[in-house]
This record gives structure tokens, C-alpha cells and sequence, in this order.
């Protein structure tokens, strides 16, 4: 039963890639006086072909800072954001390139770093969605490999950022609550293996490049246990991210 | 249930082949005329107004793909090895990519010569890891095979760290890698990598660093 499903999932999925695949291509005009297309998406590729001015040319699709066209004469080639943002439309306006997504304003953010959680090494992954400019909600997963437990924790919480229009460095601080799961390595077993935690944390981010930021977090846990005494862990990390 | 199941797929089927059908039909046309409301006036401005879409254009920086090869687990031989691979492309330069494999440890010298030793147990033989890895195109250009053919391709570096699971224990390692990713068409690359996989070991009595060198072969697609 399962299989089929899955079955008629994938029958659906490739239905709906061969009808978006009739889709309609943007169609531009080159305003330059040549418009220049590489053998590939990269400034190492050679010139293959060159467009002149007021000829058309159809992008089929990008990669990174890149965009695949075809000319009229059916030659295909790779072509730099930069250069495909000064043609036009057929109707004469400015051709719709998207810019960079606006780093003070994104939504999305993806990362993943590394980290000391408990004093034990830590690799982390988290999704970030801004809620405003300077609000936004964290989802956080996260693995501590310790020498007499492993530790996995998921957390869900919300940060502040302090001057999202400081771009290199902008600082943070936000709460959450999180779960924890120990797996021990070596006997005697914990008391709790699980346990659900709060936190507080402080942090910065700063941009690197086009879609490119860093974030350093550290962050304070209080544990929850069915002990007379809260346990307190620390944690500080160091993260690459992309944004959206 | 198995038959309310049934009727939702067969249900399913039917609507994804009445979309197929509608495929050769026209687009809805994109000319939207704005029609005057209220009172008729003496004067009727024949303004319409023209909504146009522009087509929105697909980003293809996503690579999935699968690889195959050999990892030689240090103090466990050289044994086959088999992942998947997931990569999102930044810049042309930048990449960030994500691995998931599993191996199986095969036996000791100590093993090989005392046989009624066993140093792990079957499952602890078992070599799964994930990694998370930052990746740099450093040599990035053509590759020629012959007169009149050539080949998109980038010779590039990985650094990163993930979690290696032996002997029945999770353990943090860093890996460091080196590969060559050849396009044969914009969508189809052929990777060949080598990567080592460094953790701290205590299994054979005192803790060190023990290399993991892998070298694969595989097959990926950007989308």
C-alpha cells in the first residue's frame, strides 16, 4: 500500500514537472552592445558565443550568479547576472533580474556550525524565519558528542536582533525552550534521559557576502529534572548561515 | 480503511491525467481589462490596462546524487562504501554540502590471526556518518577529451565536520576532502572524491586519532 502511494506521488510530481516544463520563458532584449555567453557557469569558462545589440535572447534557467540563454540562432550559452540585468524587456523596460535577497529584510536563513555544548563538541544546524526586520523565530538542532554521553537537543525560540541595519555586526539576544536526549556511552546510565530546558541567549550576526552571514550564539540552559538542584548548561557556537 | 485508501489514490490517479490532458491548452490570457464600474459617463475612457506577468526564471543551485566506493577504516581494512549527497550552490565559488554513508569494518590483523578473537561486535562493525561541509571551487574550467569534445568542470576542496558512528558509539569528527566534479550535461555531474574522516578512537586500547580515507565515484543532479 505504501509503495503505492509512493508510486502515485512520484507520478504526480513528474506530471507537474512536464506541465511547468511548457511554462513560458522570459524572452529579452540585449540593450549592450554585445551581450557576452560562457561555455559555463563560471568566470573560468571561456566566451562561446556573442548576442548583438537588439537581438533577443531567452533565459532558461540559473545557477548561483549565472543565467542559461539561448539565443535566436539557437546557441546556448552561460550569461553573468550583471550583464543580464542590462538588457530589456520586449516592451523596453528594465529586464526583471532579481536582485540579491536585501540582508537587513530577509526571511529564510539556513545554517549550520560548530559548538561547545556542556564542554562537549557540538555540530549544529538551525532555520531561522524573521518575523519582522528584528524578530525573529529559531528552530535548532543539535548533536554533542561528550565522552560519557551523547546529547541531542532540539530548541525552539525567538531572537532579537539589536540594529538589523548594521550590516558587518549587529548584536542579539533571545529565549527559548528546548528538549534534550542523552544517550550514554559509558555505564552508570543517567537518572533522566530526557529532559526539556529553557534558555537564554546572546549572540551577533554579520554579513560575509551576496547570500552569506555569520552568527555567534552563546546561550545559558536551565535544565529541568526531577532532582532537588536545577542543572545549568552553557553553550556557545559558531555558525555559517545562507539567507533568502 | 484499505478500501477508503484505494479510493483516494485511484481518486489521486484520475485528477493528475485530467491535468495531463489539459496540458496542450493555451495559458490564461494575460491582457486583464479593468471593467468600469458604477454609473455610465458621458465620456468612456478606453483605458485598459495591461498586467504582465514576466516569467519567472528557475533556479537550478541544488545537486542531489549518490556516490559508491571504497573506505578504508583505519585498523579495519579497506571495505566498500555507498551515500547520498546533497549540495546547495552560494556563489559560483562557494558551496555548502551535506553527506550521509554507511560501510562495514571488516577484521583486524589481530583478528586474521587469531581467529576466536573478535575485537566488535556485528552491529559495532557497522561505519554510518553524516557530514557538513563548506566547499571552495578552486580550479574551476574545461576539460578536454579528445578534438571535439569538452567538459565543464571544477576541482574543489571540502572542509567539515559531522558524526561518525563505530563500534556502537557516536563519535565527533572533522573531515577534509578534495574532488572533482565533471559536468556532462548543465544537469548531470560525475563526482570523484577523496575524503578522510578524522575522529578520536580509544577501540584498541589507547586513544588516538584514527584517519579515514575514502575514495568514490559518484552521480549527481542539479535541479
Amino acid at each position: 500500500m505504501r509503495r503505492l502511494l509512493a508510486l502515485v506521488l512520484l507520478m504526480q510530481a513528474l506530471n507537474g514537472g512536464l506541465a511547468n516544463a511548457a511554462a513560458k520563458k522570459l524572452v529579452l532584449v540585449v540593450a549592450d552592445p554585445f551581450l557576452e555567453m560562457h561555455s559555463g557557469p563560471g568566470r573560468g569558462f571561456p566566451v562561446v558565443y556573442v548576442i548583438g545589440r537588439d537581438e533577443l535572447v531567452t533565459v532558461l534557467y540559473s545557477r548561483t550568479d549565472w543565467f542559461k540563454v539561448r539565443a535566436a540562432t539557437g546557441n546556448e550559452g552561460w550569461v553573468r547576472r550583471a550583464d543580464l540585468a542590462r538588457t530589456l524587456l520586449e516592451t523596453g523596460e528594465p529586464a526583471p533580474i532579481p536582485p540579491y535577497p536585501e540582508f537587513a529584510s530577509h526571511r529564510w536563513e539556513l545554517g549550520a556550525g560548530y559548538g561547545v555544548y556542556n564542554r562537549e563538541n557540538l555540530v549544529t544546524t538551525y532555520v531561522d524565519f524573521g518575523l519582522t526586520t528584528s524578530l525573529d523565530v529559531e528552530l535548532a538542532v543539535q548533536q554533542a558528542f561528550g565522552t560519557l554521553d551523547n546529547r541531542y537537543v532540539a530548541s525552539i525560540g525567538v531572537r532579537h536582533t539589536f540594529i538589523p541595519e548594521w550590516k558587518w555586526f549587529s548584536p542579539t539576544a533571545g529565549i527559548g525552550t528546548a528538549y534534550q536526549y542523552v544517550q550514554d556511552k559509558v555505564p552508570p546510565a543517567p537518572l533522566q534521559k530526557s529532559n526539556e530546558m529553557a534558555y537564554v541567549s546572546l549572540g551577533a550576526r554579520g554579513f560575509i557576502t551576496r547570500r552569506f552571514l555569520w552568527r555567534v550564539d552563546w546561550r545559558h540552559y536551565v535544565v529541568f529534572n526531577n532532582l532537588n538542584v536545577y542543572e545549568d548548561l552553557e553553550e556557545w557556537k559558531f555558525g555559517l548561515a545562507v539567507f533568502f | 480503511m484499505e478500501i477508503r485508501l484505494s479510493c483516494i489514490l485511484l481518486a489521486a490517479v484520475v485528477l493528475s491525467g485530467c491535468s495531463w490532458f489539459h496540458r496542450g491548452h493555451k495559458a490564461p490570457p494575460e491582457i486583464v481589462a479593468e471593467q468600469p464600474q458604477g454609473e455610465p459617463s458621458i465620456i468612456e475612457p478606453q483605458v485598459t490596462r495591461r498586467v504582465v506577468k514576466t516569467p519567472h526564471i528557475k533556479a537550478k543551485d541544488f545537486e542531489l546524487g549518490a556516490y559508491y566506493g571504497a573506505l578504508s577504516i583505519q585498523d579495519f581494512g579497506t571495505n566498500p562504501l555507498y551515500g547520498v549527497r546533497a549540495a546547495y550552490h552560494v556563489s559560483e565559488d562557494i558551496f555548502l554540502e551535506g553527506f550521509l554513508a554507511r560501510s562495514k569494518a571488516g577484521t583486524t590483523s589481530l583478528e586474521d590471526v587469531f581467529p576466536d578473537i573478535t575485537v566488535l561486535s556485528d552491529s559495532g562493525r557497522r561505519f554510518t556518518y553524516y557530514d557538513l561541509d563548506v566547499g571552495y571551487n578552486v580550479l574551476p574550467g574545461e576539460i578536454f577529451l579528445g578534438r571535439g569534445r569538452a567538459f565543464n568542470s571544477a576541482l574543489y576542496v571540502t572542509v567539515g565536520m559531522g558524526d561518525v558512528k563505530f563500534a556502537d558509539k557516536d563519535q565527533f569528527a572533522l573531515n577534509f576532502g578534495v574532488g572533482e566534479r565533471l559536468l556532462i550535461t548543465d544537469w548531470l555531474a560525475v563526482h570523484v572524491d577523496v575524503r578522510d574522516h578524522i575522529f578520536e578512537t580509544s577501540l584498541t586500547g589507547r586513544t588516538k586519532n584514527v584517519d579515514n580515507i575514502e575514495a568514490t565515484l559518484g552521480l549527481t543532479v542539479f535541479f
